[in-house]
């Protein structure tokens, strides 16, 4: 899986591309706006985070060069501006999603996960775990080929998990993708603990081995033993 | 009162006494040199008779016309001199010289009148052509406010209802004409400066927020992703795990509370339009399913009862609103409390349990407000953002403490326009 950052701020470039990397896709970077033109005409991705601010340009010309071109790239835009219209315009010129910073890697990952699923000829629609399977069109997951049935958060909580397999994700960032930001009560009371105590239950009670672990009261981590 | 109905009253009262005034200087001094040629006419008189009694030694005969009179009788050393007087039973008033003469060895009083026709014909001619005058001037005044403020004075109120209907977060801009009179085209040009530059502000500010925006978001981006990062190093999550939390919680408060920041500043830029018809009874339904999870972990009663109400409004403002006091109502809420909310008539009560004791009606919607024995800290903006709405909306908002329950009013009908 081959995905282009564009990002002007170097920081926040190489800590995607890291992050990213470190989950088998292949990351390639632009800084700025000639950069990006010229990579996304010599080649195809499979996923291109789109910064819309960049010195040289606006990210929406790169959006509209892709379709021009009709590449069949799936564009996620990541904007410090929080503007419906920036949104709606990005949308309508054909981007998949749309992200405000500051956002988490992990939800930036499950967001790009999603849309290459997707775009993704093959109908390639399950996630695949050890023994846990989710089929991602009709949100159920079976273990052993045997079905569980999950509450639509806890569906959404363990396929935040499979995406950032391996990877620390805080109590914030799912609470941020479970509520969304706005939601704050969340920070006050450790309630995702019981959701995340449910979902093990059920998927320990189906046959399916103990494999989120607790990190230092921060975070969960999903992990194959 | 109207500016020039204002001066028109001043002009006119003193142009009408200047009037007065002259025309009774005008009186006086007319009347002063007729008196005075009536004086000397009278006087020649006097010297005939005198002449006449020198050569005849009598006095003439009287031969008395409505010209003039003359009266003598015997008497000795009478007050000679000019007087002006009115005859019984006669309108006219005579003026007449009395003067002594010696005739034959006896003393006579010689009286000699005329009357004052001329004069009495000049007072009235003058008082005539004064109330003419006035009247003149009266009528003048009438025609020529009548122009002016059909006139004259039109560019002004074209311009003030032009300034009545300016609104800075439309994007057209008035351009105010040039008119025949300096004033008005002074005041239009002023104005057109003026305008342009608090619309220049206003642009400048516009973008100061989405900077102000992009500027720190930017950074708090970088620190989130580097801490995800960091968060995935065993050996520095053994050392600095705490320290990696706290830094964490942190960025997502900083991050949460410049989000409502700049929120604040957008809708307070009335950068929303309401456009929409928002039915406000499907957005209770939809935040009560969205927090169902969170009120059953903390054992929290939601009785929900509303009725069909549709408002325009902005649906994402709408989310924002209600999701704020259901929030609020969760947070100060305890374990085992109570949510009730009602919506009839388009007015909203969300009402709920607390331990908290009644907050101070006129602090609850400012920025920053917080009990002081508030133990779970939101960022303090909540409310802000609620009374914002309300207020940008034409809402009303209203707090109310009763036995342990604080309760939120929202009045969703927007009361009519005055202008």
């Amino acid at each position: 899986m081959k995905l282009l950052i564009i990002e002007d701020e170097p920081a926040l470039r190489k800590g995607m591309a890291d992050y990213l990397s470190s989950q088998q896709y292949l990351c390639e970077v632009a800084g700025d706006y000639d950069t990006a033109l010229e990579k996304i005409d010599l080649y195809s991705y499979d996923c291109i985070v789109l910064d819309l601010m960049l010195p040289g340009g606006n990210g929406l010309d790169l959006l509209k060069t892709l379709k021009r071109a009709n590449k069949l790239d799936g564009v996620i835009i990541i904007s410090a501006r929080n503007e419906l219209e920036d949104k709606i315009a990005g949308l309508q010129l054909g981007a998949d999603d749309y992200l405000t910073k500051p956002f988490h890697l992990s939800e930036l990952s499950v967001r790009i996960s999603a849309i290459i699923r997707r775009r993704s000829l093959q109908g390639s629609n399950t996630l695949v775990f050890e023994e846990l399977t989710l089929d991602t069109i009709a949100k159920t997951v079976s273990v052993h080929d045997a079905p569980v049935l999950l509450t639509r958060k806890e569906y959404e909580l363990l396929m935040y998990f499979i995406v950032n397999k391996n990877r620390v994700v805080s109590k914030n960032a799912i609470a941020g993708h479970l509520w969304g930001d706005d939601m704050d009560v969340a920070d006050n009371y450790d309630f995702i603990y019981a959701h995340i105590k449910n979902l093990r239950k059920k998927l320990v009670q189906a046959g399916a081995g103990d494999y989120l672990q607790s990190i230092y009261g921060m975070g969960y981590k999903l992990t194959a033993k | 009162m109207k500016l020039f109905a204002q001066y028109n009253r001043l002009n006119i009262l003193a142009t009408i006494s200047i009037f007065v005034v002259g025309s009774c200087t005008f009186y006086i001094l007319l009347r002063y040199i007729l008196v005075k040629e009536m004086d000397n006419s009278l006087r020649s008189e006097q010297q005939e008779i005198t002449q006449y009694v020198y050569e005849h030694h009598a006095l003439p005969e009287i031969n008395n016309t409505r010209e003039q009179r003359n009266i003598y009788f015997k008497n000795t050393n009478k007050k000679e001199g000019f007087a002006t007087l009115n005859y019984d039973g006669e309108d006219d008033a005579y003026r007449e010289i009395t003067f002594n003469l010696t005739v034959g060895g006896n003393p006579y009083v010689v009286v000699v009148s005329k009357p004052m026709d001329g004069i009495e014909l000049l007072q009235h001619f003058i008082l005539l052509v004064t109330i003419a005058m006035i009247g003149l001037i009266l009528l003048t005044a009438l025609l020529i406010n009548r122009r002016i403020l059909n006139g004259l004075w039109r560019p002004f109120y074209q311009t003030v209802s032009q300034i009545k209907s300016y609104n800075l977060s439309t994007p057209d801009i008035i351009e105010l004409p040039a008119t025949d009179i300096a004033e008005f085209t002074l005041l239009n040009n002023s104005l057109n400066v003026m305008m342009g530059k608090v619309q220049h502000d206003y642009e400048a500010l516009k973008k100061f927020t989405g900077h102000a925006a992009h500027e720190m978001q930017t950074p708090l981006a970088i620190i989130r992703t580097r801490l995800d990062i960091l968060m995935q190093r065993e050996t520095v999550l053994q050392e600095y795990g705490q320290d990696i939390a706290d830094i964490e919680q942190a960025v997502q408060r900083l991050s949460r509370l410049n989000h409502s920041l700049l929120l604040l500043t957008k809708v307070e830029n009335k950068q929303f339009a309401l456009n929409e018809d928002v039915r406000i009874d499907e957005v209770i339904n939809d935040k009560c399913i969205e927090f169902a999870e969170i009120l059953q972990e903390r054992d929290i009663i939601l009785s929900v009862s509303v009725t069909p109400f549709s408002v325009r409004f902005h649906r994402q403002l709408a989310e924002i609103l209600i999701g704020n006091l259901l929030n609020n109502a969760m947070r100060y809420n305890f374990v085992g409390g109570s949510i009730d909310i009602q919506l009839a008539g388009g007015v909203m009560s969300i009402a709920n349990t607390s331990l908290l004791p009644a907050l101070q009606h006129e602090r609850v919607f400012q920025r920053f407000y917080r009990h002081n024995d508030s133990i779970v800290e939101g960022n303090g903006l909540g409310l802000s953002i609620v009374k914002q709405i309300c207020d940008f909306a034409s809402f009303t908002a209203a707090y109310t403490h009763t036995d342990r329950t604080h309760i939120f009013n929202i009045n969703f009908n927007t009361p009519p326009i005055v202008l």
